[in-house]
């Protein structure tokens, strides 16, 4: 086997072979310039002095990059315009080549002082750099030299061609992932001033500005408020910008956006950042629509950065999702007082609330409700509700309460006993509301009354008003027996004394008799009023035929109607036929009725109609009865209060027309134990008709 | 002379219905309570029984089933009186075996019509 033969390689062409290969290998740009003067130093090639200058395209300078053998040269060194042999090649990019740099004006004096070269270093047809290399010698360069810093410049300006291509890729994408993330923050947190200081923290981060501010706008007082900030020299979170005030006011009442190169020349500053270290201002509005949310701002306090279209075309990326957010976070401010709202509304309501899931199982509970039956709220969540708060008892009416509900989709209202953890029993009123979203039925809410007090009371109540319907009773009937003989012994006098032929005495004793009869037919009527409300009064239900029963009243209110000299009709048909109801009752009522019109008209027409009719809702067949004059009649205020009990339209009436003022009371409670009405229709001075309503046969469950 | 036996247990009332009574014509008779109107209306001899219903020891409507309990007491008239007009009242007295009812206060020309109408009806 034949040894392999290896070609030697000129030193000098090796070493700009690992010159490529370095180059090829940097990361970034500075390690790039770092690798281009260390290869051209490399002792292959063995240039003593050599620096890499690139122009800062808003100064002019050449900014010093890497540099190898100047030890005095700071790092961040500027080479003014007008300064140093390597503007040359910057102006018309070309490689110049200085054989004795003494000679030229223009050369800034160093240590090494000999010899120069300055290549151009060119990206996409532009200048933006310079690679000097000196030698303390004079006329040290050979072509062969030229050729070979001319070739490693090209590769090293491909490198940053490449290198700035790869830098705004990698700007972009980051741009990108800015606007994602800040997308993807609005949907997964609403906290404004978070959301808006991280907006505002990547267009600094993204645009390397030294800081910025956000702004939302308020409808109510029409500024600006400051919301987020950042490095801009003072704490400005809470400042307000009048519209028209400052970079952010005058964006606000624009709605364009605006480049300030210059803050403190300029005429709309506001007097709020003379403080500040503003240089340069770049403002957006935010707007939803053309409707103004807020703005945007971003500044720089370094005088040598302005703001330029680019910057904008960025700035202009996060405006919408700061608007969005801020109209997000407004709609979920609004929602969430409304929720706080019912929340606290709920919270503290003296009402026991729950709400069920499909299952009737609890899905929340109130601090009532807590209260009320015992259970904490993690005992009674997900537990059934009737499990918890009823017994073998009630369980079947709690039951049909939350079918009801469920099955009718309505409201079911009640009263009833439910029973608390350690079993006391409680008396409550319930309402259970099926809850529907979109018309589907998601649950169900119920909603409980401690009403233990409220019955308490209602008892207490009642059984006073038995106590006192008891002792009326009573009272009546003692009160009864001395005016028994007040009343009998003044008639029986008044006989003796028409006998004897004292007519005058006569007249006295007839009046004590009225009287009395008068104060008896009050506490008669008192006591049915008293039977009534204590649930006393009983009916006493038979048949009887209508015709008689008329006769016997009409003959009985006969006297009362002359006495005012009224003529009564009656139109009641000869087969009116018979009744199931309690006789004396109608007949008392109907009395009630002709003794009233018969007070209230004078020299007029009663009328008694009876007639039969079937009832327009049940079809129950009915007896009517109609008692109509041709009186005084009644105003709508009068009638309102005719049927309660002492009302007589006026006090005064009592005593000018007599009667007991409960007639009417009596009536009308007799006609709801029947099962019927009564109903008064009236004008003042042209009379009224009551009209009863009785159904033919009375039912005793009524 | 018809002879009637009231039974009522207060004196103004009893009093002022017996001397109404006897000056319209009647011989009258009188019970202070239930019991001794039972008693009195079975030993016999009166025309017509004037009944009040709320009476002490035993009430009218007992006494009144009483005396209907008994063979002497089957035929004779008896008008309840009760303190105050309610059907319950009537009912009630008419099933104790009473013939008619009044209400107090009296009025006398209603309960001569209602004595006089019993006392003709009656076979004695």
């Amino acid at each position: 086997m034949s040894p392999r033969h290896y070609t030697a390689v000129p030193p000098r062409q090796a070493a700009l072979l690992r010159l490529t290969t370095a180059i090829a290998a940097a990361r970034d740009e500075s390690e790039l310039y770092q690798s281009v003067v260390s290869g051209l130093h490399d002792e292959g090639l063995g240039y003593s002095v050599v620096a890499i200058l690139l122009v800062d395209e808003v100064s002019g300078d050449r900014v010093l990059q890497a540099a190898f053998g100047w030890p005095d040269v700071p790092p961040g060194f500027r080479l003014p315009p007008g300064q140093g042999l390597s503007e040359r090649a910057l102006a018309d990019g070309r490689t110049y080549y200085t054989p004795d740099v003494r000679n030229e004006s223009s050369y800034r004096a160093t240590r090494v002082s000999g010899s120069e070269v300055d290549v151009p270093l060119r990206v996409d047809d532009h200048t933006i750099g310079v690679l000097v290399v000196e030698s303390a010698e004079t006329d040290a360069f050979a072509d062969e030299d030229l050729e070979i810093l001319e070739a490693a410049a090209l590769q090293a300006s491909i490198a940053i061609g490449r290198a700035r291509l790869l830098e705004t890729e990698r700007r972009r994408a980051d741009e990108r992932k800015a606007l994602l993330d800040t997308v993807a923050q609005l949907s997964g947190d609403l906290e404004l001033s978070r959301v808006l200081e991280s907006v505002l923290e990547r267009a600094v981060t993204l645009l390397r500005v030294t800081g910025g501010e956000v702004a939302i706008y308020e409808e109510e007082t029409q500024e600006m408020l400051v919301v987020a900030s950042k490095s801009i020299g003072k704490e400005s979170i809470g400042t307000r910008l009048k519209v028209g005030e400052g970079a952010m006011g005058t964006v606000a009442r624009t709605l364009e956006p605006l480049i300030i190169p210059s803050y403190h020349e300029w005429l709309g500053q506001s007097g709020q950042y003379s403080d500040t270290m503003v240089h340069s201002v770049m403002a957006a509005p935010l707007l939803i629509g053309r409707r103004l949310v807020g703005a945007l701002a971003l500044l720089h306090s370094d005088p040598t950065r302005v703001f330029d279209e680019d910057d904008l075309r960025r700035l202009n990326m996060f405006a919408p999702p700061a608007a969005i957010a801020i109209e997000n976070a407004r709609l979920y401010t609004v929602a969430r007082r409304e929720r706080q709202y019912l929340e606290t509304l709920v919270f503290n309501i003296p009402v026991a609330i729950v709400t069920l899931d499909r299952n009737d199982n609890v899905a929340s509970c109130n601090p009532r409700f807590e209260e009320l039956f015992g259970y904490t709220r993690t005992e009674a969540m997900g537990r059934n509700l009737d499990d918890l708060v009823t017994d073998e008892t009630t369980r079947a009416e709690a039951l049909a309460y939350t079918q009801q509900a469920n099955a009718k989709r309505q409201s079911v209202h009640g009263m009833g006993q439910r029973r608390r953890k350690d079993g006391a029993p409680v008396d409550v009123e319930i309402l259970a509301v099926p809850i529907l979203m979109d018309d589907e039925q998601v649950g169900l809410v119920a909603l409980y009354h401690d009403v233990t007090e409220l019955l308490h009371a209602r008892r207490d109540a009642e059984a006073a008003n038995t106590a006192k319907s008891h002792f009326l009773a009573s009272m009546s009937h003692e009160l009864r027996t001395p005016l028994n003989a007040i009343i009998g012994y003044s008639e029986m006098l008044q006989e003796e004394v028409e006998e004897m032929g004292h007519a005058e005495h006569a007249a006295d004793l007839q009046k004590v008799q009225t009287a009395g009869r008068h104060l008896l037919a009050l506490i008669n009527d008192i006591l049915d009023l008293s039977k009534i409300e204590a649930g006393k009064m009983q009916l006493h239900l038979e048949d009887f035929a209508l015709r008689p029963m008329i006769e016997d009243v009409l003959s009985t209110a006969a006297p009362l109607v002359k006495r005012n000299d009224n003529r009564i009709s009656v139109e009641c048909p000869p087969d009116a036929g018979t009744m199931h109801a309690d006789l004396t009752k109608v007949r008392q009522m109907l009395l009630n009725l002709l003794s009233n019109a018969a007070k209230f008209t004078k020299g007029g027409g009663i009328t008694l109609t009876v007639e039969r009719e079937n009832d327009a809702g049940s079809g129950e067949e009915m007896v009517v009865f109609t008692v109509a004059d041709s009186g005084i009649g009644m105003s709508p205020e009068q009638m309102d209060r005719l049927f309660e009990a002492f009302s007589q339209a006026e006090a005064s009436t009592t005593s000018k027309y007599g009667g007991t003022g409960l007639g009417l009371a009596i009536t009308r409670r007799f006609c709801t134990m029947m099962g019927g009405d009564v109903q008064v229709q009236s004008e003042p001075g042209k009379g009224s008709a009551f009209t009863i309503r009785l159904p033919a046969r009375v039912n005793r469950s009524v | 002379m018809p002879r009637i036996l009231l039974v009522e247990d207060n004196e103004m009332n009893r009093d002022m219905l017996s001397r109404r009574l006897i000056r319209k014509g009647y011989e009258i008779v009188v019970a202070v309570d239930g019991k001794q109107g039972v008693d009195m209306a079975i030993e016999g001899g009166y025309d017509l029984i004037l009944m009040d219903m709320s009476l002490p020891e035993i009430d009218g409507w007992e006494a009144t089933r009483q005396v209907r309990a008994h063979p002497k007491g089957q035929s004779v008239p008896i008008i309840a009186l009760t303190a105050h007009a309610m059907a319950g009242d009537r009912e009630k007295a008419l099933a104790a075996g009473c013939n008619d009812y009044d209400t107090k206060p009296i009025e006398l020309p209603r309960l001569l019509e209602k004595i006089e109408t019993l006392l003709k009806g009656s076979p004695a």
